[in-house]
């Protein structure tokens, strides 16, 4: 709803994406203060950000095909993988300049993830989720079994940093920089698909795919294609990955990954690119805080040592997520939309 | 040739051990329509259970069982009672989602209580091998085998001829339906988590008899999946051929594939073997075919 007093007089204000003043405001606002913080911040705080702008461009992609298309994925830290790794041989041994290998090992990510997919073919409901588990149980056994050779086997593989003319992006406000613009583009390309054909596609076959094919549409080239999406955007973030640590092996990219992606856009909000971002801060930032003062903690509480707060943080997040199911399915998205709806009728009730 | 029919028959039997943790998936699935996906994190804690039973307690075998059962029983009732409940009449996603935060907070509950080192499980069956013949078979997986058969025919007279079992498919076809109709839907969803983790228990005592106890047994909850499919999901009688066909590939792959490619390739033979499952005969051998609607 917009507030009082906007109307839309062409088509173009019509689908904008920002509708108000105060919207461009705050969005030109919060960027310029993401750039500040690279200039301004510790080192500590500007890994805590690649880390969480990094987790936002995956959670958005699983937001795409969960949220949008409502194909539950167990595997998008094994499509991260396959990002990573594509990252890797594209960057060490074509020296490829990072610009090019980014998109590329999206591209990568997403032929994996797109295959999975297609299985949706033949499988209804929930069935597809087992074939994320098995591309989640394949992804580490074939890099781990394939000749050392060729990914590095268990020693996993290494890359050079990502270079821009003269500028080797090593340290943290460089890569958080990079991370945040391509966080940015990424952001904005997924306002783009779900906004268009492909997001009311995708919405069609989550809400009922066998009323959406009776519509016509067809819901199995639907599902493949938000699993492609998907997977697209871990295969960035997964490129995203590789160039912060650049030595990757399979331990980044396991099912309980998948899990935590699937935490953030629970807590943000299914079927909403904001709450995918929202759900990426908050889990990820509560992360990074309890492994921060975790330490901390551990040496005050010397009886409880280093792994019972490492438990503790998963009891804390775990129980948020269940109690964000059960008691506010649609997310922290919803609470906002609610106090916006209420301040826009205001004085009138809900 | 004897070697081969040796692999062979171990193979089967461990596919039974399989089907025993795939009967607490099944068994939930069949009455709420809920991937489980905690399975693995519920063996983990029918780990713990019997630990605790059998080793911190100290009693004898015949009563750490049987507790270690009730106390898995009584905890499923307990995490159908706080999160399950409220879910009723809820979408089945958002108990599907539920399920995945089950397992972070699964481990960090166990981690709390129980501490993240591995420890030695207590040896609850026989250790010395059966030798008929030239046939070498382990003991604990011949008696995982009879429980295996055991369960599944217990609970498939439950479920097909019971009154409480017919009122669970009731229930997993309809929430409102079955209400209606003066089945109460809390007291089904209780029962068959209850019976989900006792079986997740069981599963437990025998898969981890004499080995060590750590986190990493929750990778047997994954492992059961594919046999599960392959039943059909719905099917208790199916688990026992689906086991064994998949206990039997795994274990000839293990012993003909693993040396040629010098690694864990039997590892990775269920997944595969689910997506052909999956792409082949979604609805695997036994399963419901099920007629939706508008």
């Amino acid at each position: 709803m917009d507030p009082a007093g906007r109307f839309s007089t062409s088509y173009r204000a019509d689908t904008a994406l920002l509708r108000t003043s105060p919207q461009v405001v705050v969005t030109i606002a919060i960027v310029l203060a993401l750039v500040l913080i690279a200039f301004l911040g510790s080192p500590r705080l500007l890994s805590v950000g690649t880390a969480i702008t990094t987790s936002a461009v995956i959670a958005i992609g699983l937001q795409i095909t969960t949220g949008y298309a409502g194909q539950v994925n167990l595997g998008q830290a094994a499509f991260t993988g396959v990002g990573a790794y594509c990252t890797a041989i594209l960057a060490q041994r074509l020296a490829l300049p990072f610009w090019l290998v980014i998109p590329l090992s999206g591209l990568a990510a997403a032929a994996f993830g797109w295959i999975f997919g297609l299985a949706a073919v033949r499988i209804r409901g929930f069935y597809l989720a087992l074939t994320t588990i098995a591309a989640q149980a394949l992804f580490p056994f074939l890099v781990l079994n394939l000749p050392s050779s060729w990914l590095g086997s268990s020693s996993g593989l290494t890359l050079p940093p990502a270079t821009l003319f003269a500028w080797r992006l090593t340290t943290e406000r460089d890569l958080y920089l990079l991370t945040l613009v391509v966080c940015v583009i990424m952001t904005a390309g997924a306002f783009g698909i779900v906004r268009g054909h492909n997001g009311r596609a995708f919405a069609a076959v989550r809400d009922d795919e066998l009323a959406a094919g009776m519509t016509g549409l067809p819901v199995a080239r639907t599902k493949a294609k938000a699993f492609f999406v998907g997977a697209f955007y871990a295969g960035v973030g997964g490129s995203l990955i590789a160039y912060q640590l650049r030595l990757i092996n399979t331990e980044a990219f396991t099912l309980y990954q998948s899990i935590w992606f699937i935490a953030m856009i629970i807590v943000g909000g299914l079927g909403s690119i904001v709450g995918a971002l929202v759900g990426a801060v908050a889990i990820r930032g509560t992360q990074e805080m309890l492994s921060s003062i975790g330490p901390s903690l551990a040496a005050q509480l010397p009886t409880l040592g280093n792994s019972v707060v490492f438990a503790a943080m998963n009891v804390f997040l775990g129980g948020v997520i269940i109690a964000f199911l059960i008691f506010e399915p649609d997310g922290l998205m919803r609470r906002w939309n609610i106090l916006k709806e209420q301040y826009r009728r205001w004085p009138f009730p809900r | 040739m004897i070697d081969f029919l040796n692999y062979a028959v171990l193979g089967i039997l461990t596919g039974q051990l399989y089907a025993i943790v795939a009967m607490g998936f099944v068994v939930i699935y069949r009455a709420s329509r809920v991937f489980n996906f905690a399975q693995g994190e519920f063996v983990v804690l029918g780990g713990f259970l019997v630990w605790t039973f059998a080793i911190a307690l100290k009693l004898p075998t015949v009563l750490a069982g049987p507790l270690s059962i009730c106390a898995g029983a009584l905890l499923g009732i307990v995490i159908e009672r706080v999160f399950f409940r409220r879910l009723v009449g809820r979408s089945v996603f958002s108990m599907v989602m539920v399920t995945i935060g089950m397992i972070i907070l699964l481990r960090g509950v166990m981690m709390m209580t129980w501490g993240a080192h591995e420890r030695q499980f207590p040896v609850l069956l026989p250790l010395q091998p059966l030798v008929m013949g030239d046939f070498f078979i382990p003991a604990p997986l011949v008696a995982s085998g009879i429980l295996s058969v055991l369960a599944a025919l217990v609970l498939n007279h439950f479920f097909n001829r019971s009154r409480a079992g017919l009122a669970l498919a009731a229930v997993s076809e309809d929430h409102e339906v079955a209400q209606s109709l003066g089945i109460s839907v809390r007291r089904s969803m209780a029962l068959a988590w209850s019976l989900g983790l006792a079986l997740s228990v069981l599963g437990a005592a025998v898969y981890l008899s004499g080995k060590t106890l750590s986190y990493n047994a929750a990778e047997i909850g994954f492992a059961a999946l594919p046999i599960a499919l392959l039943a059909g999901l719905e099917s208790i009688r199916g688990l026992l051929l689906a086991g064994a066909i998949i206990g039997l590939i795994q274990g000839l792959a293990s012993a003909y594939i693993d040396p040629i490619l010098g690694g864990q390739a039997s590892a990775i033979v269920p997944y595969v073997f689910m997506l052909g499952v999956l792409i082949v005969r979604p609805t695997g051998l036994f399963g419901w075919k099920i007629i939706e609607r508008v």
